[in-house]
């Protein structure tokens, strides 16, 4: 009898299939890595096991019991943990209580702590390595500590399957590897771990198995060599032969002050860090691409740019500082972002969102900024009359670049613009921006997780992996120097 | 007979209540604030507008002016001094932000009332109307002011609509209440929209508090129970639609008017709150509310 | 352990000391504190559901007029033993907690802040419309009172706003008042955790009305009249809500601190007539704007209250 199987499991919401005949099982003492590009139904199946979502069809079994449908404590009762990416500590108790209150029966009569329990706690602490910090508060500890109680409360009832979201976002490399042990441990304890990432390379070392997925459905599954080298899996995370058209540096005239500088830029969300040490560089006219997998620190990099968050380090359009300047201004005064959630105004037609857009310009620079619109993206033209909350996803995302153009930017910045959309919608984007860069001399910063897209259009490319750029040079050059990273 | 008291006296009320719910709509669907001074406000405006003409001897439409701006001040301190505040303070955590502002809005709400009550008594006072006399409508005798109150309620929503739809500053503000970080994307402050926002607001709780006070008179005690029929009202029409709350504030209107009229003034109030509770118990996003 | 028992042995070496006072001061003191120990008791049971299950109740009068109505219309009607009257009322309430906990399970934010309003003017309206049973807006003189005493009165409402404090912080801190402080604060990761977050909230919204109703109940029998005015008013839980925050919020002992402040500093300021409504009430917004700790903070002087 094997600790969780899966099997059909088959999720819609609405006329969306999330998740679509997924089948896979783990033993105990067994750890299979869940992997797939952002959108490809990773959370839902994990949801699903928790009891989060109810499936819409299809089997859960735990321990050879069928939980499809029930309520999550119920689930976890029956011997489900989970190690959530973002911990919620009670702020008030220290690290032991924060521990024993995993190991609590849920009644309603618990009314003075138990001895046992505590002893247990101090046990389990210990094992993951809190045993100096038991009487500390959680606001007081460094991220990786927040991690470990975690893990803790999710092992603390000693449950057959653990699930793990994306362990090592956040954290060091040092502590990743404390980290890899600690899973590793749960595996000698004989539980049936789950491991859910963006990708192999995290846990190549550490995953028995790997399943991918891809919008909703198996692309793959086996050793993790063995998926990494899988040609579905390398194409849809690298793409297939590519044709790249990068200009050289040396052609932008801006040699010695590039229009954007990012300098050694720190960013915290709480105590995780987000970026480290980022420095990038982008000349006026030029067309720089920021891969990196969701998480990265993309999105991150983007909003403080834009000035949308705060960050330590420097920051300099043509070498003045952008430090203290609100992010109002600094779009208006040309760094202006298509940002990767949309943000459009729903209720409002496409004309009224361009018109947004433009309320800088003037009446005739409007119009004559509309028909160059209009014939870079002529789907725009037909749905003029139409609510921007009831176009398609990929005429949204049209909508969302053409909104920042028409601000008459010096700088654009496109987040993600590919993200949950159909290859043939991309296409059509992809060459809007070939017609964007043949004959307009904007400067393009791009941040994309699908590379296929991204490199085609770049002239020089930037790796983001965990927070830090760890790789910079022409999109020829990636595949073989850099590919590796990203699967 | 009855029927026609019933539409023209209802009418009225309605329209008042769809005013003051307007703006208490608008400050959150834009700013996403419940401003819970609301009723304090407007009873600021009506005691202002009283005080204008019985201690200064100011004409009937200079005292509502008066009125007026005294509401605009306090909306713009309401503003300034509390929510702004709270909402910059690192202090608080972002998700009991919430509970902050609404705190800190009713104590200043109370503040205002006990201010009100300390300088111009509890007593309740009725602002000196701008139109005098009665018609006659269809066999009933309608006194004039009542009238003219309905009208004005009606110009103010009609000019807040096309101010929203048709001006440039609207459509930032409807574009703020649908995405406000889509708005600071473009290159717009988002302070300078909140502040347009808590000025056209307290012209229209200053405009509804005038009118209440011509109409119905007002005491320092109305602020409570008006702060809680504007958040009833706003509720029962969905949270952010201005069209929910007009038409809300008409049933609701209506429905107490009826009551008064068919049954009893002291039942007046409960078909209202039995209906809010059936709402929010079989469609808890209110009549036109989309989250 | 002993961290958590620090500012219980505090509050109750306050209320010993508490016990001596009526040998000094005068009645008309003495029937201040009275009250504001029952407000006090209010507070606190509003901190539970606002501070651990995260609910945000504007509507505690809906509770503690349950109680009080309940226990006085019952005595009114056939004189049982003030005891009986005092459990119908308790139990009252937490009938009525159990309909208040439906929405709240449904419904979030401002919508249940609403449902729980409307509750209050709901049975607010039924009061002046059942005037006949419940006196009206006049109010319901109850033929039985517990004590004619100053001094028995005071000591009761103390005696039992030390015993709500203690039940109520202790449940708090206990592991069942984790368990339901995780399912305020993130449903998701508790249920994980295996713990029911609906039977947890569930019972958190019996034991808030349960305190609520019989400190309603035995206001009552204090006074000798149910009224509107001090008991179902909107004002009257605007004033339950506004001393549970100033007290600090998550801290239950904070209500009784919070609910004392007003009561004292509105007696204080009397002499000003209608002023000192308005001083308390800035006084308050002060500390909600610069303290939101609440005294509790100001008091522990610890940073992480907020």
């Amino acid at each position: 009898m094997k600790a969780l199987e899966i099997e059909g499991l088959t999720k819609r919401f609405g006329g969306l299939t999330a998740a679509r005949d997924i089948s896979f099982s783990v033993e105990g003492g067994e750890i299979l890595g869940l992997i797939g590009p952002n959108g490809s139904g990773k959370s839902t199946v994990m949801k699903s096991i928790l009891g989060v979502e109810r499936p819409t069809s299809g089997s859960v079994r735990i321990k050879g019991v069928e939980v499809a449908g029930w309520p999550p404590h119920k689930i976890a009762r029956l011997g489900v943990g989970m190690v959530f990416q973002h911990s919620r500590p009670l702020h008030r108790q220290t690290v032991l209580e924060n521990i024993a209150l995993a190991l609590t029966p849920d009644s309603l009569w618990r009314l003075l702590p138990d001895p046992a329990t505590m002893a247990k706690a101090r046990a389990i602490a210990e094992r993951v390595g809190l045993s100096g910090v038991l009487d500390r508060k959680p606001a007081t500890l460094p991220f990786a500590d927040l991690r470990r109680i975690e893990l803790a409360k999710a092992i603390a009832r000693d449950p057959a399957v653990v699930l793990v979201d994306e362990p090592f976002a956040g954290l060091t490399a040092r502590e990743t590897g404390a980290f890899s042990e600690l899973i590793a441990e749960m595996r000698h304890d004989g539980r049936a771990v789950l491991i859910v990432d963006h990708n192999v390379k995290s846990m190549a070392s550490l995953a028995d198995r790997v399943f991918a997925m891809y919008v909703g459905e198996r692309i793959a599954e086996g050793p993790p060599q063995a998926v990494m080298n899988d040609e579905t899996v390398r194409r849809v995370y690298l793409g297939g032969a590519l044709t790249t058209a990068s200009r050289p540096e040396s052609a932008f005239k801006d040699a010695a002050t590039p229009f954007l500088e990012v300098e050694g830029v720190d960013v915290f969300y709480d105590r995780a860090q987000a970026l480290e040490k980022v420095s990038l560089h982008v000349h006026q006219g030029e067309f720089v691409a920021v891969v990196g997998l969701n998480g990265a620190g993309k999105t991150t990099l983007f909003n403080a740019i834009s000035g949308l968050i705060p960050y330590r380090g420097v920051i300099r359009r043509e070498g003045r500082s952008l430090a203290g300047v609100s992010p109002a201004s600094i779009a208006a005064g040309g760094i202006v972002q298509a940002p990767e959630g949309r943000d459009l105004f729903t209720d409002m037609t496409v004309a009224e969102n361009l018109d947004m857009g433009a309320l800088r310009l003037k009446a005739g620079e409007r119009t004559e900024r509309l028909d160059w619109l209009f014939d870079l993206f002529p789907r725009l033209k037909e749905r003029l009359r139409q609510t921007a909350g009831t176009l398609s996803g990929g005429e949204q995302q049209m909508l969302t670049i053409a909104r920042a153009l028409m601000t008459k930017p010096d700088l654009i910045i496109l987040d993600e613009p590919t993200l949950g959309l159909a290859p043939i919608v991309m296409e059509q984007i992809s060459k809007a921006l070939e017609r964007l860069r043949q004959t307009t001399d904007i400067t393009v910063l791009l941040g994309e997780q699908n590379v296929t897209f991204a490199l085609p259009h770049a002239d020089r490319v930037y790796v983001l992996e965990h927070a830090r750029i760890v790789w910079e040079g022409p999109p020829g050059r990636f595949a073989e120097e850099a590919g590796g990273r990203y699967i | 007979m009855l029927g026609w008291q019933i539409l023209i006296d209802g009418f009225a009320i309605s329209s008042l209540y769809a005013l003051g719910a307007t703006g208490f709509t608008l400050i959150f669907g834009v700013t996403g604030v419940l401003n819970l001074s609301h009723g304090g406000l407007m009873v600021a405006a009506a005691v202002g507008a009283w005080a204008a003409g019985s201690y200064w001897g100011f004409g009937a439409l200079a005292s509502a002016a008066v009125g007026v701006g005294a509401c605009l001040i306090l909306a713009l301190a309401t503003y300034g001094l509390i929510v702004r505040r709270l909402q910059l303070t690192t202090k608080i955590r972002e998700e009991e932000k919430e509970i902050f502002i609404l705190t800190a809005t009713l104590l200043w709400g109370i503040m205002i009332q006990e201010a009100i009550a300390y300088l111009f008594t509890n007593n309740a006072k009725t602002v000196l109307p701008i139109v005098e006399g009665v018609v006659e409508l269809a066999g009933v005798r309608t006194p004039k002011n009542e009238l003219f109150t309905a009208l004005i309620c009606w110009i103010a929503i009609a000019g807040l609509w096309l101010a929203v739809n048709r001006s440039r500053v609207g459509k930032i503000l409807l574009a703020a209440s649908m995405n406000p970080r889509g708005v600071t994307l473009l290159g717009v402050e988002l302070s300078r929209v909140y502040l347009a926002v808590w000025v056209i607001y307290g012209a229209l709780a200053g405009v509804a508090g005038v009118l209440l006070g011509m109409f119905l008179g007002v005491s320092s005690y109305s602020a409570g129970p008006l702060t809680a029929s504007a958040f009833s009202i706003v509720v029962l029409g969905g949270l952010g639609s201005v069209s929910g709350s007009l038409i809300a504030a008409y049933v609701v209107g209506y429905l107490e008017t009826l009551t008064a009229y068919l049954i009893s003034p002291a039942y007046r109030e409960i078909p209202a709150l039995l209906l809010l509770v059936i709402v929010m118990y079989v469609r808890p996003r209110g009549l036109l509310g989309r989250r | 352990m002993a961290r958590a028992f620090g500012p219980l042995l505090i509050a109750l070496v306050v209320a010993f000391c508490l016990a001596f006072l009526p040998l000094w001061v005068s009645g008309y003191i003495l029937g201040l504190l009275t009250t504001a120990y029952y407000f006090g008791v209010f507070s606190m049971a509003w901190d539970l559901l606002f501070g651990f299950a995260n609910e945000v109740n504007f509507g505690p009068t809906f509770l503690i007029g349950l109680g009080a109505y309940t226990a006085g219309i019952l005595d009114s009607l056939y004189q049982p033993p003030i005891a009986v009257c005092v459990a119908a009322g308790a139990l009252a309430a937490v009938l009525g907690g159990v309909v208040l906990a439906l929405p709240a399970l449904r419904v979030r934010g401002p919508y249940f802040g609403l449902t729980t309003l409307v509750a209050v003017l709901i049975l607010q309206n039924f009061i002046v419309v059942f005037a006949d049973l419940t006196g009206g807006e006049i109010g319901l003189t109850v033929p039985d009172v517990i004590s004619v005493s100053d001094k028995v009165n005071y000591w009761i409402a103390l005696g039992f706003m030390s015993f709500s404090g203690l039940v109520l912080y202790g449940l708090s801190r206990s592991p069942v008042g984790l368990i339901l402080q995780a399912s305020g604060q993130d449903a998701v990761q508790a249920g994980a955790l295996g713990f029911n977050v609906v039977k947890h909230k569930l019972a958190s919204f019996i034991v808030s009305a349960f305190f609520s109703g019989l400190a309603g109940a035995l206001m009552v029998f204090y006074l000798g009249v149910a009224s509107v005015g001090t008991f179902v008013d909107i004002a009257v839980g605007v004033q339950v809500i506004v001393g549970a925050v100033l007290g600090g919020r998550r801290t239950i002992l904070g209500g009784a601190l919070g609910a004392i402040f007003l009561i004292g500093a509105g007696e204080l300021l009397r002499p000003l007539g209608d002023l000192s409504n308005f001083i308390v009430s800035a006084v308050a917004l002060v500390v909600v704007l610069v303290f939101p700790g609440g005294l509790m903070g100001l008091l522990g002087g610890s940073r992480e209250a907020a």
